[in-house]
Parts: C-alpha cells; structure tokens; sequence
C-alpha cells in the first residue's frame, strides 16, 4: 500500500468536494426544507455574516480546552511519574484512577456547575477530567515498563533511582507521553465543548445550545464546522509535535 | 576474589517460598573466567545477580575483595541476552552512560571527560566496530548490538564482568567471534569474568572453570577445570579433551534416561 502525497491529500479532498456538492444538490432536488438541512451555500453565508461572534466563541472555547488540557498535561505527567515509578503509587491509586476514569464524565458537569456556577470555570474542569488519564496512565506505563535488564545494567554502576529515573526512565516514557497528547488534547476539547452546552455562556458549545433552541440549523451548522476544524488542527498540532520529539520511536 | 560460603537464597511470591539457591560454596579468583552452565530455571542468573549485589542472599555471605556484599557493587559491567541499547542515542553515546552515572557519582574513573572519546573508540576498535560510533542502535544487526553492549560493560574499564547467556539471541558464527572477543578484551583489561550460559561449547571456550548447577533447588553439582591452553582457537573446542568434556557436562544436566 504506497500512497504518494497527492494521493493522501487529494484523494480525501476530493471526497470531501464530492460530498459537499451532492448535499448541495440533493437540497432542492429532494424539496428538503432549509430548517432541517441547509444546502453548504447558505451555512457559508451564515459563517461569513456572523463570523465576528462565531469567531469570540471559538477563542473562549479554545483558550478554556488549552487551559483545561495545559493543566491535565501537567497533573498528568506528575501523578504518572509517581505511580510509574513507585509500586505504593501504583498500587494505591491505580485502581482509583480506572474506576474514576470509567465515569461518564458528562455526569459530572451538573456538580461542577452547582460548585462553581455557569461559565469557564466547570468547562476548563471538564477539559481537564477528561485530558488527565490517558496523560497519566501513559507516562505510567512508559515508567513501569522499563527493562529489568536495563535496570540492572545500572544499578551494578551504582545508579541510584533518581539516576535510572533520570537517564532512562524519562526518556524512554517520551514517546508515550507526546503520543497520550494528541489524544489528551481531543478529550479536553470534548470536555469543554459538553460544558459550554450544558452551562455556559460563551464557546461554541454555548453557541450551537442557543442556535439550537432558536431553531438556526444554519448557526449550528456552522458551530459544527468551528468544531471540526477546531479538533482536527488541535490534533494535528500535537500529532506533529510528537514525530518532532520522538522521531528515534518511530524511524525503523 | 569473589568469595561465595554457604549462599542460599529464597523468595516468596503469592505465599509461596521458593527456594532459588542453596548452600553454594566457590571462590573465583581475580582475574578468572568462570562459566555457570545449568537447566533453566537452575538459579545460574540469580546467582549473578547475588555477586553483583543486586539480590541479598538470605544465607550465607557474598564477598568481592574481602568485602561483604549488601549493596549493589560499583565496579561492575554486565551484558544481557537483551543487549538493551538506549534506542535514542547513538552507539558513542551508548557507551558514555556508564561514564556519566559514574561522573556524576564521583567516581574517579570516569572524571576525565577527555578521555571518554578515546577509550569509546578504541573499545569500538577491538570488537570491529570501527567507523559506528555515530551510528543508531536500530541501524545495527543483533550482533553488532551485542558488541556494543559488552563495549558498553566494559568502558568504565570494571574490575569484574558479569555475562548473562549474552551471546545466546546470535547465530553460530557470531557467537564464536564474540567467544575470541572476549578473549581478546581480557587480555587486555584483565577483568574477572563470570558467565553464565546454556551453551557447553561456549563454556569451554570462555572459562577456566566451569560449574554445573543442578535444579530444585539450585546448587553447585559439579566443577570442571577447562586445561586448554590460552590463547585458545575455535578448533580447541573441537578437540577430543573438550568433547570429552562437554559430553560428560551435557550427562550431568540431562542425565541419560533408560527408554520405557
């Protein structure tokens, strides 16, 4: 399977283009009311006259999932080093962390809101319980997995655990924890947008709640789109970020 | 001198005492190559990691030098199966983590950074690997690999080796290069050698002394003096005293069974 980039790029695009002129077309020739489905044209339209609030919503819902994802990121790494390195960490908290990880963590906006009322503050807390565990359990992992033979290569020179933890451990957990930041930075976006739509008063998940009760398919429409673009650059950013630090993980 | 009297060792898993080594009494002499050959299972590795200090024994005493050991020892190089190479740094930098924990420890051998480059390339040197120091681990084969792992043992030039069954993931012919190897690198630094390996034929070829290890628990079943003479070739290995040898060795770890 060798796919040239034109192949990779263009193949997709050109779906993409071929999808957008079928709905296009399929609007008015199937008599499809514009409430229930907009033809592309008319979203873009909607885009391009609101774009000045599209845009205010999309910063607050951007800068609440780095906020919520920066902070995981950081929690993340250190509980994930402690619990990789130490097996009272691990053995303690461990359980805890997949029983906690198994709750639906939509369930919790309600208390968050009743704790810290409607706004930023419940959509960075959602991003950040959503981005912390895969942050976490895959920089445990990556600790945990050490070579016993590495290890005792080491410890025979006299290495201390700092000095294992130091030289190995951490660089050897690199690729794990680049690779669990594409993935933390998706979750935190979930995170904030499933907030802003149950209590917020800003973001695009704010902004799709509100073109939803006033029945503008179009304005939802075009929140879904900010949406898509939004998650796939966070991805992608992350995705490259990864292949920069880690190029010896993958070069084989 | 490594001095082993009355070592046993037992470890406890899910409730279970298992008894790994007992009552094991040796003493190899500075600068002597012993090989630990054995069943699987026989304790030939944990008894390694008991003369590293990397297992406590809960009998008996380990001591190096007249000295007990309690700790893991400090002067000490050891190759696996697994070569285990940092995959992102390159072999020269491989080779310079021994010198790094031991700078940073205050050890004296591996202070003077000067020389770190030198002693790394010519370690390359002898085991054929000239010309790869700025090469990635992933770009080498198995056995080039394992070289630099025994490069890698012995660049903070250790008073003592430990091999464990190190050559065992190559084929034939590599395995014999790497036996002339270490040949070549104890004449020149003239470590104590212990060695443990499934291999009767490599036993004969590395060590002076050779011990057999019985299972359940494991102990010491037999020792076999090697008489070949040093410098020894790969046709040493063939010949009648060394088949004689590793014939009566291959009974005493498999004995011969009567067919039903």
């Amino acid at each position: 399977m060798s796919a040239g980039p034109a192949r990779r790029f263009v193949l997709p695009l050109g779906v993409f283009v071929l999808l957008v002129v079928v709905w296009e077309a399929a609007v008015p020739l199937l008599g499809i009311q514009q409430i229930v489905l907009p033809p592309p044209s008319g979203i873009a339209v909607t885009m391009v006259q609101t774009a000045g609030p599209i845009a205010y919503h999309a910063r607050h819902t951007l800068a609440t999932t780095l906020i919520g994802f920066g902070v995981a990121v950081v929690l993340g790494l250190l509980l994930g080093f402690a619990i990789g390195a130490f097996s009272l960490f691990h053995d303690a908290l461990y359980p805890l962390l997949v029983g906690f990880n198994s709750i639906p963590k939509a369930a919790v906006v309600p208390l968050l809101v009743m704790w810290f009322g409607v706004g930023a503050v419940p959509a960075v807390l959602t991003a950040f319980l959503l981005a912390f565990f895969p942050v976490a359990v895959n920089v445990a992992v990556g600790l945990a997995t050490l070579e016993v033979e590495l290890r005792d290569v080491l410890r025979a020179l006299g290495a201390s655990r700092w000095q294992i933890f130091r030289k190995v451990g951490v660089p050897r957990t690199m690729p794990l924890f680049f690779a669990s930041l594409k993935v933390a930075v998706s979750s935190a976006f979930v995170g904030s947008v499933i907030s802003e739509t149950v209590a917020s008063n800003a973001g695009i998940g704010y902004l799709m709640a509100v073109a939803a009760s006033d029945f503008n398919t179009r304005l939802a429409f075009c929140g879904l789109f900010v949406l898509a673009t939004l998650g796939v650059v966070l991805y992608g950013l992350f995705a490259a970020v990864e292949r920069r630090m880690t190029a010896w993980a993958y070069a084989e | 001198m490594i001095e082993l009297r009355d070592v046993g060792f037992e470890y406890v898993t899910t409730g279970r005492r298992t008894r790994a080594i007992q009552e094991v009494s040796l003493r190899v002499p500075r600068g002597a190559s012993v090989a630990f050959v054995g069943a699987s299972g026989c304790g030939k590795s944990t008894l390694l990691k008991l003369i590293a200090g990397l297992v406590t024994a809960t009998r008996g005493i380990v001591t190096v030098d007249g000295r007990p050991v309690v700790a893991p020892l400090k002067n000490v190089g050891m190759a696996f199966q697994n070569p285990v190479l940092l995959p992102w740094r390159s072999v020269l930098d491989n080779l310079y983590l021994p010198l790094e924990i031991l700078r940073e420890n205050g050890d004296r051998r591996a202070v003077d950074r000067a020389q770190w480059r030198k002693r790394a390339l010519d370690l390359l040197g002898t085991v054929g690997l000239a010309g790869a120091e700025s090469k990635q681990p992933r770009e080498l084969s198995g056995g080039m690999r394992q070289r630099v792992s025994l490069c890698r043992a012995l660049i903070h030039e250790p008073e003592l080796l430990l091999l464990d069954e190190p050559f065992a993931a190559l084929d034939a012919f590599t395995r014999e290069e790497m036996w002339e190897l270490h040949q070549a690198l104890r004449t020149e630094q003239k470590f104590t050698s212990v060695l443990v390996t499934h291999d009767l034929r490599e036993a004969v070829f590395v060590a002076d002394t050779i011990y057999v290890m019985a299972s359940d628990p494991g102990r010491i079943g037999h020792v076999h003096e090697v008489a070949l003479p040093r410098p020894r070739v790969q046709a040493d290995v063939y010949g009648h005293a060394a088949t004689a040898l590793i014939g009566q060795m291959r009974a005493e770890i498999r004995p011969p069974r009567a067919p039903a």
